[in-house]
C-alpha cells in the first residue's frame, strides 16, 4: 500500500521532531524508530484532506517535539550538550596536548578521556595506546635521536648510514603522525553516537 | 490556614504519579489481547488526566518492549502504513498482576487517609 501524502502541518511537525532528535543526539536507531512511530501516528490521525484546525488538534495532543525526544532518553543519561566541552577538550589534548605542554598536556587529555562517559572502555584504551603522547611524541623522539647524535651515543645518525632502510624511518614517522590523527577522528565519531 | 506545600508541588506529585502508573495502564490495556500502537496511544490519550502529550507514549512503548514486558509484530494495514501490534509477555502479565495488587492496597490506604483528613476538618 502506497502511503498517502502527509498533511503539510504534519510534515512540518515531523521535520521539527527530526531536527530536535538530531540536536539532542538521540541514537540513530532510536531516532529512526521514534520518527517512524510518530509518522505512523500522524498518518493514521490526520487524513491528507483534514482541515488545518483538525491537524493542529492532533499535533497539540502529540505534544512538543522536545518533550517527546526528552522522554526517549533514558533517565540519568548524560547528553552531548553538557559533556560537549569535556569530549572536545579530551580529543584535542590526547592528540596535541603533548605539543602544548610536554607529557602533562597529554596526561590531562587522558584524565578527561577516562572520566568521560562518552566512550566505552575499549575506545578509551585505543585513545590511550594509539599513540601514547599523541602528536607530541614525534618531536620528542627526534630530539632524543638528535641529542644522542650530538653526544655520540648513537653510532649512525642519518638514515642512510644505518642498516635500517630509509623507507622504514619514513614509515615509522608517518605512523606516529597518522595514527594519533586517526584515533582522534575515531574518538570524535564515537562520541557523536550517543543517547537513547 | 496557609499551606506548607510549596506552590506547584501538587503538580509535580501528580506528574510523578502519572509517570509511575502509566506503564501499567498500557499493560492493562493489553490484558485482553493485542492492540496496535496508535490505538493504545489514542485510548490512553482519552483517559482523563492520564496523558499530557500522546507523543511521549511511543518512547514508553519502546521501553516496555526493551524490558520484555510486551512484544510486538508488524502487520500490513489496508487503510495505511503497516501497524506495529503490541502483546503482553508472561513477564508483563506478572508485572501487571503485582502492580494491581499493590495499587489496591495503596489506593485503599490513601483514600482512608484522605477521608480521615476530610472528616477532621
Amino acid at each position: 500500500v502506497t502511503p498517502s501524502p502527509l498533511h503539510p502541518l504534519a510534515k512540518a511537525y515531523l521535520k521539527r521532531l527530526k531536527r530536535t532528535a538530531r540536536r539532542r543526539r538521540l541514537r540513530r536507531a532510536r531516532r529512526k524508530e521514534l520518527i517512524a512511530e510518530i509518522e505512523g501516528h500522524l498518518r493514521e490521525a490526520i487524513p491528507p484532506e483534514a482541515s488545518d484546525a483538525d491537524a493542529r488538534g492532533v499535533i497539540d495532543r502529540l505534544g512538543e517535539p522536545a518533550e517527546i525526544v526528552e522522554s526517549a532518553i533514558p533517565p540519568g543519561t548524560e547528553t552531548t550538550g553538557r559533556r560537549g566541552f569535556q569530549v572536545w577538550a579530551a580529543i584535542v589534548l590526547v592528540l596535541g596536548g603533548g605539543f602544548i605542554l610536554p607529557v602533562l598536556g597529554w596526561l590531562l587529555g587522558i584524565v578527561l578521556l577516562w572520566t568521560s562517559t562518552a566512550w566505552t572502555k575499549r575506545e578509551k584504551l585505543i585513545g590511550t595506546l594509539v599513540i601514547p603522547g599523541g602528536l607530541g611524541t614525534v618531536p620528542w623522539l627526534w630530539l632524543i635521536l638528535w641529542t644522542s647524535c650530538l653526544h655520540g651515543t648513537a653510532q649512525h645518525c642519518l638514515p642512510g648510514e644505518t642498516n635500517v632502510p630509509a623507507v622504514l624511518y619514513s614509515l615509522v614517522g608517518a605512523v606516529l603522525v597518522v595514527a594519533p590523527i586517526l584515533t582522534a577522528i575515531f574518538l570524535g565519531l564515537r562520541a557523536r553516537r550517543t543517547v537513547g | 490556614m496557609h499551606s506548607i506545600v510549596p506552590e506547584g508541588a501538587s503538580d509535580i506529585a501528580t506528574s510523578q504519579l502519572r509517570r509511575g502508573v502509566l506503564e501499567f495502564c498500557v499493560l492493562a490495556l493489553l490484558r485482553d489481547g493485542e492492540r496496535y500502537g496508535f490505538e493504545l496511544v489514542r485510548t490512553l490519550g482519552q483517559a482523563d488526566g492520564l496523558v499530557t502529550s500522546e507523543g511521549t507514549l511511543y518512547p514508553l512503548l519502546t521501553r516496555l518492549r526493551r524490558e520484555g514486558l510486551v512484544e510486538t509484530n508488524w502487520r500490513e494495514s489496508r487503510s495505511g502504513p503497516p501497524r506495529r501490534y503490541y502483546r503482553l509477555t508472561p513477564a508483563g502479565d506478572a508485572a501487571l498482576g503485582a502492580f494491581t495488587a499493590e495499587w489496591e492496597r495503596f489506593r485503599a490506604s490513601v483514600d482512608a487517609l484522605l477521608d480521615l483528613g476530610e472528616a477532621s476538618r
